[in-house]
């Protein structure tokens, strides 16, 4: 978004100059966040950006219906949406000026609405055109592949992932260290945390064998450790590519 | 027919070959309104007298030439394909389908990693991949070989090893199992799971010896049934002494032992000297057989049917069971099935953790959690070279390697006859009839409206090709919809050059031609459409028929609907896609082609320079649209 402007820590209004268009959202990024210039950013909530976190292109926040909490570490990719578009019943006034605390001007709100959060937690990766609706909380180091869909107060536990085209449904849950793959509600897969038993048929083959097992093996934790440390060199390659190919500003 | 309209389907003459009924033609030559199923194909359906010119001509030719083809009838489901899936024969000069060919495989492969695999190994390696490709047992994702250690950087490439899903992030840690080298996956995983006991197949021949002392060919069958109780007797006691101190066999190890167990006890009971048919007729089982035939033997009343006052034989040795451990016999146990549903139970199971049906059918079949799935290896696929089934020519050849999308032989069927595409003639505003219906919705053609739809053919060889077209006045079926081609017969010119038309100025007068033919937009009898430098584009004048029950079927003759409980009935059995119209349409084009290629050429006539004429005659099924139930 051409608007950017440099991070300050008091909130930000973009949209004071304009008087026509959809308003745009107060904005309170920390510096060392990377955000495309194209990153669209509407409602009268306030969206905040936590560290080291990148926004690619195109992404897209809506804060009608609350704030937005990205924390730290993240990656929302290209397309992404998180929140939700004004909907033609209940569309914002364009010139409504920005406030911290919108729920104050009931003049310009059709009707006083309970503020929905919407929480990505950190190192949470977003991917490209993937929803999380308002009311949505992701927990640390989750995963939302592409075209993923969370739709409203779903709880997406912490290290797990939603695959492409998955949709997890208003209000469900997600628990930690689980995999949810396939197609629209999908399977699910609880993902190995510490040391497992080894697989029945090795043991059976050992003990005709008659011969020792093999040593165990490591944790299944490390795996998502070595996942995490990826997930930090992304982040940082990415901060370097996105400046300069989109002529955006590193804050 | 699945594929959207306007479609085009040709017809392999090889489904071709049904009987004759003569009885079933005569009747529809004298009652062509009541069965209108069976109209005479028409070669020219432009002129009435052309018709009964060709009528009369076509009586006298072959009866099998005759027929119309039916795009309805229950057959066609088997001979009607699209053009790009059809080959083509030189050597029968004849079209081909998949099912005219047969197929022989040139060389297995690793679609993960293109390597090839002798068909030596095929067999051995379990039609499987055998180095690192494998399939996430989950998802089936591919896998990958990554290592832990270099991850978490303690010491760059050393390993451990695992592998891991980067869809659904199954690894091999879910089910214990790591990896000392980053190569040969297939046989560390199989040295892991090979639960066969070294000493298992020489205790099964151990065992099978000890029964062999007891069958011996002098000993009488009740003797051997008299120790074979008793030694049974024993074991039951000995057996679970024998169960307990031996560890259980895996599923690969008992089929092994089953499998020797029962292949020496075909071996020592077939090579009695009492069997005489396992020798003659090779019969795969001959314990069976003679346990069959021992049985009759003893039968009383059978013995005094099939010779009865021979003398009784000996009892042939009969196969047993496996009866050990070690020849294969699991005993389940009492448990199994409650720790099971116990488990099944459990907080840390639940549904997510039993594998499903899909999972399971690949893996052994005592996985029935998702902790008991391994990694599969990935399926080889194979390069298949096609040959005809009558004359044994290669139709394809592709190259064996892996790596090569090339083939060395490819014959296919466009590049011998001419490419039917089809297209509804969008009537131009100062030329439209009134009474001509809007062709732009094909799914909704309104019945007794006449359309013109443009068939295009454009011919891919370098020959110019002479077309003419037929098709029956009537559609085939009981939706009776007219169909009358403007400009049956017409040339294609050859496929050449393309800089060829544009350095030729005599081609351009011609394109501009056709192009004003174009825009004139009134389709003329015996004219062609439209015409470019190997295509040619023809009208056809279709009038869709009304369906069976339709409101706009009235004094249109058709014999089913004359009353309203006709009507009911008529609607009631309408089959599906009655209302598709499909036009069946015979093509044949000859050429004139070099007659080098091909000196025993199955052509009528010689040309001077060294030119024969070639034909070629199929039918073609035009998918126009479907047909509105009312107007």
């Amino acid at each position: 978004m051409a608007t950017l402007k440099p991070p300050t820590n008091t909130h930000r209004s973009s949209s004071a100059s304009h008087s026509s268009g959809p308003p745009k959202a107060p904005l309170k990024a920390d510096p060392t966040a990377t955000i495309a210039d194209t990153v669209v950013f509407q409602g009268r909530y306030l969206v905040t950006i936590g560290a080291g976190t990148v926004v690619h292109p195109r992404a897209k926040f809506y804060a009608y219906e609350g704030p937005i909490f990205v924390d730290d570490g993240c990656i929302i990719c290209e397309k992404a949406v998180i929140g939700a578009p004004p909907t033609s019943s209940r569309s914002p006034s364009p010139s409504r000026p920005p406030s911290t605390s919108p729920t104050e001007s009931g003049a310009s709100t059709p009707e006083p609405r309970k503020e929905i959060s919407t929480r990505i937690s950190y190192f949470v990766t977003v991917g490209p055109l993937a929803t999380v609706e308002p009311g949505a909380h992701v927990h640390s180091s989750a995963t939302i592949e592409a075209l993923a869909t969370i739709r409203r107060g779903a709880d997406i536990g912490a290290h797990s992932k939603v695959c492409s085209r998955c949709e997890i449904a208003a209000g469900g849950s997600v628990a930690e260290w689980v995999v949810v793959y396939g197609q629209g509600p999908g399977m699910r897969r609880k993902r190995a945390r510490g040391v497992k038993e080894m697989s029945p048929a090795v043991v059976a083959a050992a003990q005709v064998a008659q011969s020792p097992l093999p040593g165990p093996a490591p944790a299944g934790k490390v795996i998502e450790d070595a996942r995490l440390m990826v997930l930090q060199k992304e982040r940082e390659v990415l901060g370097r590519m996105l400046i300069p190919a989109a002529g955006g500003r590193k804050k | 027919m699945s594929r959207p309209f306007p479609y085009t389907y040709i017809s392999c003459p090889c489904a071709d070959t049904p009987v004759p009924d003569p009885a079933r033609k005569r009747r529809s030559r004298e009652s062509p309104q009541k069965s209108p199923q069976k109209p005479p194909p028409e070669r020219a359906n432009t002129d009435q007298d052309k018709k009964l010119s060709a009528k009369e001509e076509e009586q006298g030719e072959d009866e099998d030439e005759e027929q119309t083809f039916d795009p309805r009838s229950p057959r066609s489901n088997f001979s009607l394909y699209p053009p790009e899936q059809l080959l083509y024969c030189e050597e029968c000069h004849q079209i081909k389908c998949p099912r005219c060919i047969t197929e022989e495989i040139v060389s297995w492969y690793c679609p993960s990693c293109l390597f090839e695999t002798p068909s030596s190994m095929v067999r051995s390696d379990g039609n499987r991949c055998g180095r690192n490709c494998f399939n996430c047992p989950v998802c089936t994702a591919p896998l990958a070989v990554s290592t832990i250690e270099n991850a978490t950087g303690n010491a760059p490439q050393q390993g451990p090893w695992v592998l891991s899903c980067g869809y659904c992030l199954w690894t091999t840690l879910d089910i214990g199992i790591k990896f000392d080298k980053p190569t040969n996956i297939r046989s560390q995983l199989q040295k892991m799971t090979d639960s066969t006991p070294p000493a298992a197949l020489d205790r099964s021949r151990q065992a099978s010896r000890t029964f062999e002392d007891l069958k011996h060919p002098l000993s009488s069958y009740a003797s051997i049934d008299e120790q074979s109780n008793a030694r049974e007797r024993d074991g039951e006691q000995a057996a679970p002494k024998e169960d307990q101190g031996a560890p259980p066999m895996g599923m690969d190890a008992r089929f092994a032992a089953l499998k020797n167990f029962y292949r020496t006890q075909i071996s020592e009971t077939s090579n009695s000297p009492n069997d005489h048919l396992s020798s003659e007729f090779g019969f795969s089982s001959p314990g069976a057989l003679n346990r069959l035939m021992s049985l009759y033997a003893s039968s009383s009343r059978l013995s005094g049917l099939y010779g009865g006052s021979k003398k009784p034989k000996s009892k042939p040795p009969v196969m047993r069971e496996a009866l050990t451990a070690s020849e294969g016999l699991q005993v389940a146990s009492e448990n199994s099935e409650t720790d099971m549903i116990a488990r099944l139970q459990s907080p840390e199971c639940g549904w997510d953790g039993m594998a499903s049906i899909d999972q399971r059918a690949t893996q052994s079949p005592d996985a029935r959690f998702i902790d008991d799935l391994l990694p599969l290896p990935v399926l080889l696929r194979t390069k298949r070279a096609k040959r005809c089934k009558s004359c044994k020519h290669i139709l394809v050849k592709p190259e064996s390697k892996p790596q090569s999308t090339r083939f060395r032989i490819r014959l296919i069927a466009l590049s011998y006859i001419p490419l039917p595409t089809l297209r509804p003639l969008a009537p131009s505003s100062s030329s439209a009839l009134p009474a001509m219906a809007p062709t732009s919705d094909l799914n909704s053609l309104p019945p007794l409206r006449p359309i013109h739809i443009l068939l295009t053919l454009k011919n891919h060889m370098f020959d110019p090709v002479r077309i003419t077209l037929a098709t029956p006045p009537v559609t085939p079926g009981r939706v009776a919809t007219k169909v009358t081609v403007l400009s049956p017969q017409f040339e294609i010119g050859a496929n050449s050059d393309v800089w060829d038309e544009a350095l030729q100025g005599a081609s351009a007068p011609l394109t501009s031609d056709s192009r004003s033919a174009a825009l004139r937009g009134v389709p003329e009898a015996g004219k062609v459409w439209d015409k470019g430098r190997n295509w040619t584009t023809v009208v056809l004048e279709v009038v869709p028929g009304t369906l069976p029950g339709s409101s706009a079927e009235g004094g249109d003759g058709n014999p089913n609907t004359e009353t309203n409980d006709e009507d009911v009935l008529a609607v009631a059995a309408s089959r599906q896609d009655e209302d598709v119209l499909e036009i069946p349409v015979f093509v044949h084009m000859d050429w004139d082609a070099d007659a080098q290629l091909d000196q025993q050429n199955v052509g009528k006539g010689s040309k001077p320079d060294d030119k024969v004429t070639r034909e070629l005659a199929y039918w073609m099924v035009l998918g126009v649209g479907r047909i509105q139930p009312s107007l």
